[in-house]
């Protein structure tokens, strides 16, 4: 009975526990670095914690996350409660079939259940949002709550349940009075533990939710890619922190009451009851502290609303603020990661977004699938007026007669790589292919993107559909597989500024932006040519706000706003007018912000596939991505 | 009486800094019951489980027929245990329960199919073999709990409250059980228990322990004929312990009436402690007796009366057959030999082993 | 409690709505969509498609990474379980502390710090540089995402086992001790057998989210390594093929299934 811990076991334990802590320590060093990219430490501050009062945005998912996790946890716990007490006066044979089906969903793999709830809610023709969402906790929390409150049930006897009857007492109060004290610690920890189980959910959420609905997981997935704000490790901080005071203190009380108990086993019970009181309301003046805080965004609701589904970074927040106050439109804004996802989205929900920024291929496939809408032209002044002429002319490339899109951003594609690292020139997308950069290659993780790089090498169209051409650039892109550390999109420009890789397909729009902050990196476009791309605006055919969408379009072709957005994005503007606003010379005569026209004419456009060469693309992109 | 083969010398173990055993010594005879009776955490446990292996002791040695064996294994001595709450292992069945010593120690498959045939037997549960421990009674696990323990032969037997956990009359069953078992197996049996029945039922020779010190050791008749002390006689069954003055030898006076004993050497006009069994009061008709009193409470058990008379303010237990029914005007009378005294307690330690914490 | 089944239905009632509608038929949805094509009629296509080599290999990655994940979390665990067991570290409060409190840190955000810890010239590196030892190379490779999965799932391994081991009297070992089992020999036939049910249940909650993870693997293995996970839920969200993911979800569930018989068969085991 020497239970002295021995020190292998002490050392042991310690780097279990290390492993448990380091990333969370790490979030919160992160929460205080001054630079936002994670890559760098940029000196301490307090600037995020700041930040998050106003970050609308953040602080709205942290309420959608509490009040989705709050209500789950009530109603499952509620239902999950009646069904254990009712199942336990139950044949054994009924019982146990009936816990098989509620373990179903805690067993099962939470992308099936997301899948499957996912499919149903399309099925009903449920607009996915908040109700869908709760209605998805509610059924992965009630196996947790049954299955703490069921065993606890078994044990309790019915005896002093009917000798509250046999004194007289009506059913139900017989049950608060005698069952339900004899269950509350089951109850408690169950609850506990859905409750745990639905703030950490991200899987179930992720294929449950709708547009412009976002708990704190699904929000931070949507940003991992590109990096994460930090505002969102300062709110984590702070989570985390409460919680663990609050833990601390609960487990000391425990230890005191457990004193008090010993001591005084008559007289004690009161105290211990005022001890848990404490616990209990240190509990809940938390949680008012966390949902007050993130309030603020929820009750402010507008009547007016437009939905806006843009690329991940692509717009200066402050844009939105001002569009906002100008106009009293509540803009329920939301990124997507790529163009396909962003046409899958909606496919399957049309009336999901109001307005769209998808890029010019997807945007001469949404046309051609009827999934657009027709500008109303003499509604956007602006449009007209200072979006230039030429941009117009080569976006007939993808929408013909100029009736859907209105150009937000061009540029181009091509290699972004660190001086430092390579001591060659760079010319040809040859480079990529070359093993002596074996795991410092960041590719695009996009279809078309990877796919011109390839096709591009070989000197075979950017837009080939023939499947030969298509079948030498897959087995270029395998053979390439290996020396590619990793195939992202906007995290690109976090990575090569921080060093980890020496070359990366990107953006010229992300050139500008990363050339400040890494002054060893350089944007070339390769001789074989590449990619000259245009966003454009475009709205949904099934687009319910089409008034405010309209506006949103114009309020971005104001040539200050334009401006501003594009100091902030570093994406190239097709409006003239800001163009020539650009103060700093350097930027304004910018070869990569504006390339000239002979390296203009080495560039294509992407025009859409047709759907065979989609099904094509696809399947090849699904061989690259699992050969390595 | 028969060879030594356990003894232990200069015990001592304590746990967090609170002393469990303080110098303990004792002896244990070849085949013979002992038992270890005492409340609970006045070391009997500990004692049993430095025995077997499973406590090291702080201080002194274990010696096991002639050998030092305080720091061998558990696994290396020649003893087993019978665990309270029996502690068989719920993923095997009752052979290979039973089995598991001997697979442990490579016996042949036949060997081993014999002893479990063998064991069975003894515990009175043929056919048994492929079910699970937790398809069994009580009774029925504790027997196989012996049954594991006495195929591996062991020299002694060690047996930690195992018949807690059962209802009285299945206890009462296998208390007989035990002896018979004890007599076919001619083993040492090592008995711990808090019930004073039991060990008086069973055991050759009993050691009685209070707060990790020996009370009194000897035959169940020694112990609850003469206890030594009045923590022993308080303990052992019911009685009335009263403070009384030895006047002389073989004359004691007990709530200021003096009474003819049969103890002698305690000096005179010494404070002593007596003890009188409750079967040892006799109620005599008012002014036949000693002490007079009046019957205060009454009520029938079966064998005898049990009684509570106020007598020289003091209240007595008496068992009598013959009743008396309550307002009873009676005498107490006792017979000299039925007079026990004892020494009062001599210093502050003594007294703390004494009877106000038993 | 409730004599009259009648009643017991009553108040059950909102819950067998609940599992029927919100568990039973969503999973026919799947049934349905994934043995059907997009005009709906009968096909088998959208489950052979897991023999295209692309999926079967994802699938087999998979299995094999969820395969390490749990027995190196298991390896990790026990002797987690057997300490805190032995040092009585039952006053539930530590336990949860320590392996229930990361759970508030946002798993997504929680993985997303071993990006940073990770990376070639993250902190892990920064350390082993600091040391003068060799840097590793870890980031975008199956062997982050093991880390990962390990790191995610760690606790679901720990709190069975230890919950098995913490339940096994004392005297159970003692007893083995007794008959003459040496410690190895104890452990191997009397402590390890006795925890086999926490284990499974252990095994099961370990293995099943890392089989059929895709966020762990997105975003440890910089999108470079497809696992099953990933192959469906790009099939809804970016190839927008809803039969063939509900397809390959069904082959997945076959696995799950499998795992939940075994679990089920040895829980019976123990109960008897």
């Amino acid at each position: 009975m020497n239970r002295k811990t021995n020190p292998v076991e002490k050392i042991y334990m310690g780097i279990i526990f290390l492993f448990m802590y380091a990333p969370i320590v790490t979030l919160i060093v992160l929460s205080f670095n001054k630079s936002k990219s994670r890559a760098k430490w940029g000196g301490f501050t307090f600037q995020w914690y700041l930040n998050l009062v106003q970050d609308s945005e953040v602080l709205n998912a942290m309420a959608n996350t509490l009040i989705i996790a709050l209500i789950a946890t009530i109603v499952s716990t509620v239902i999950g409660t009646a069904a254990s007490v009712a199942l336990t006066g139950m044949k054994r044979r009924t019982r146990s079939l009936i816990m098989g089906v509620t373990n179903i969903p805690m067993i099962n793999a939470d992308i099936v259940t997301g899948i499957s709830l996912m499919l149903l809610f399309k099925v009903l023709h449920f607009d996915a949002g908040f109700i869908t969402v709760l209605i998805a906790h509610i059924t992965f929390d009630i196996p947790y709550v049954m299955l703490s409150v069921l065993p606890r049930m078994k044990t309790i006897s019915p005896s002093v349940y009917e000798a509250a009857l046999d004194l007289g007492a009506e059913p139900f109060f017989a049950f608060r009075r005698t069952i339900l004290p004899d269950l509350a610690p089951a109850i408690i920890s169950g609850s506990l533990m859905a409750f745990t189980m639905s703030i950490d959910d991200f899987i179930i959420t992720y294929f449950t939710k709708g547009s412009g609905f976002d708990t704190l997981s699904t929000k931070i997935y949507s940003e991992v890619k590109r990096g994460i704000r930090p505002e969102i490790y300062a709110l984590s901080a702070i989570i985390f922190v409460a919680v663990l005071i609050l833990l601390l203190l609960s487990d000391r009380m425990k230890l005191q009451s457990g004193k008090l108990a010993s001591r005084a086993r008559a007289g004690g019970n009161e105290k211990i009851k005022k001890i848990g009181g404490i616990v209990a309301l240190a509990g809940v003046s938390l949680a008012i502290i966390l949902m007050a805080l993130a309030f603020g965004g929820v009750f402010s609701k507008k009547s007016t609303q437009v939905f806006v589904y843009n690329a991940g970074e692509y717009i200066d927040p402050e844009v939105i603020e001002l569009f906002q106050k100008e106009t009293g439109i509540e803009v329920v804004y939301d990124e997507f990661e790529s163009n396909e996802i962003m046409y899958a989205k909606i496919a399957s929900d049309g009336a999901a977004y109001d307005v769209l920024c998808p890029s010019d291929y997807m945007i001469a496939k949404m046309i051609s699938n009827d999934m657009l809408m027709k500008l109303d032209w003499p509604e956007l002044p602006n449009a007209q007026n200072y979006i230039g002429r030429q941009y117009y002319e080569s976006a007939q490339a993808f929408d013909p007669s100029n009736e859907y899109a209105v150009p937000y951003c061009w540029g181009t594609v091509g290699i972004l790589y660190n001086r430092e690292m390579v001591h060659e020139s760079v010319n040809s997308w040859d480079i990529l292919w070359n093993p002596k950069y074996k795991g410092e290659i960041l590719m695009q993780d996009s279809i078309r993107d990877a796919f011109m790089v390839a096709l591009a090498r070989r000197g075979y169209s950017i837009n080939s559909v023939d499947p030969d051409e298509i079948n030498t650039a897959t087995a270029d892109l395998i053979e390439q597989a290996p020396l590619v550390q990793a195939y992202v999109i906007d995290q690109v420009r976090d990575k090569m500024i921080g060093n980890e890789a020496a070359l990366g397909v990107i953006y010229s729009g992300e050139a500008i932006y990363t050339r400040r902050e890494n002054e060893n990196l350089e944007y070339v476009i390769p001789d074989e040519g590449s990619n000259v791309w245009i966003d454009g605006w475009v709205i949904s055919r099934d687009a319910r706000n089409i008034e405010n969408a309209l506006a949103w379009i114009d309020f971005l072709c104001r040539p200050e706003i334009a401006l501003m957005n594009f100091e902030y994005i570093t994406y190239s503007t097709p409006n003239l007018a800001a163009q020539e606003m650009i103060e700093d010379e350097e930027i304004r005569n910018s070869k990569v912000a504006f390339p000239d026209d002979e390296t203009l004419s080495r560039c294509d456009t992407y025009v859409s596939l047709g759907e065979e060469g989609d099904r094509l693309y696809n399947e090849a992109w699904k061989k690259v991505k699992s050969a390595d | 009486m028969s060879k030594e083969l356990i003894s232990l010398s200069h015990i001592s173990k304590s746990y967090d800094g609170q002393l469990i055993l303080d110098d303990l010594n004792l002896v244990i005879h070849e085949n013979e019951f002992m038992t270890l009776l005492g409340p609970s955490g006045c070391g009997k446990t500990t004692t049993l489980r430095i025995i077997g292996g499973f406590e090291t002791p702080d201080q002194g040695k274990v010696i096991f027929d002639g050998q030092d064996i305080t720091a061998l294994a558990p696994n290396k001595r020649q003893l087993n245990t019978v665990f309270q709450k029996y502690a068989l292992f719920t993923h095997m069945d009752i052979a290979d329960n039973i089995a598991f010593g001997l697979r442990i120690k490579n016996k042949t498959d036949q060997y081993i199919k014999d002893k479990i045939q063998y064991a069975l037997k003894l515990v009175n549960l043929e056919g048994y073999e492929h079910r699970m421990p937790d398809s069994l009674s009580g009774g029925q696990q504790q027997r196989i709990a012996i049954a594991r323990a006495i195929v591996n032969e062991p020299k002694v037997l060690l047996l930690d409250e195992p018949l807690g956990a059962l209802d009285l009359k299945l206890r009462q069953d296998m208390q007989y059980e035990l002896i018979r078992l004890k007599k076919e197996l001619g083993i040492t049996f090592i008995y711990v228990t808090h019930d004073q029945e039991e060990a008086l039922t069973m055991s050759d020779h009993i050691v009685v322990m209070n707060q990790g010190y020996i009370q009194q050791e000897g035959t169940p008749e020694d112990i609850y004929n003469e206890p030594e002390n009045a923590f022993v006689a308080d303990f052992i069954g019911d009685s009335n312990i009263i403070t009384a003055t030895m006047v002389k030898d073989e004359l004691v006076r007990i709530l200021g009436h003096e009474f003819p004993c049969v103890d002698k050497g305690f000096g005179t006009e010494k404070p002593v402690d007596v003890v009188i069994r409750p079967e040892d009061v006799e109620l005599v008709p008012r002014g036949q007796g000693a002490i007079p009193g009046v019957v205060s409470h009454i009520i029938f058990k079966g064998v005898h009366y049990e009684m509570e008379v106020q007598a020289g303010g003091f209240e007595w237990l008496v068992h009598s057959t013959k009743e008396s029914p309550v307002g009873t005007e009676v005498d107490i009378r006792v017979d000299p030999f039925n007079i026990q005294v004892m020494n009062k307690p001599a210093s502050e330690d003594e007294q703390a082993l004494g009877v106000e914490e038993a | 409690m409730f004599r009259d089944s009648r009643k017991a239905g009553a108040v059950a009632s909102p819950y067998f709505a609940w599992a029927l509608i919100f568990i039973l038929v969503p999973l026919a949805m799947i049934l349905y969509y994934g043995l059907t094509d997009p005009s709906g009629s009968l096909t088998l296509a959208n489950i052979i498609a897991i023999a295209q080599p692309e999926h079967t290999k994802s699938l087999l990655l998979a299995l094999e990474l969820a395969i390490i994940s749990t027995v190196i979390c298991f390896l990790l665990a026990y002797p987690l379980g057997m300490i805190l067991a032995k040092n009585k570290m039952s006053s539930q409060g530590l336990i949860t502390t320590i392996f229930i409190l990361p759970m508030w840190m946002n798993f997504l955000l929680r993985t997303f710090s071993w990006m940073t810890l990770l990376e070639n010239h993250g902190v892990l590196n920064g350390i082993l540089e600091f040391l003068h030892l060799p840097t590793i190379h870890v980031i975008n490779t199956p062997a982050a995402i093991v880390i990962g999965m390990v790191y995610n799932f760690l606790p679901f391994m720990i709190m069975p086992i230890y919950n098995s081991l913490a339940k096994i009297d004392d005297n159970v070992i003692n007893a083995a001790r007794d008959l003459g089992a040496n410690a190895v020999q104890t452990f191997l036939r009397v402590t390890l057998p006795l925890t086999v049910p926490g284990i499974i249940s252990g095994v099961t909650m370990v293995f099943i989210p890392a089989l059929t993870t895709f966020a762990i693997s997105t975003m440890l293995g910089g999108s470079k390594i497809l696992l099953i996970g990933n192959v469906i839920e790009q099939e809804f969200t970016l190839t927008y093929d809803w039969h063939l993911g509900s397809g390959l979800s069904i082959v997945l569930m076959i696995f799950i299934v499998v795992n939940m018989v075994v679990s089920a068969v040895s829980e019976k085991k123990d109960e008897s």
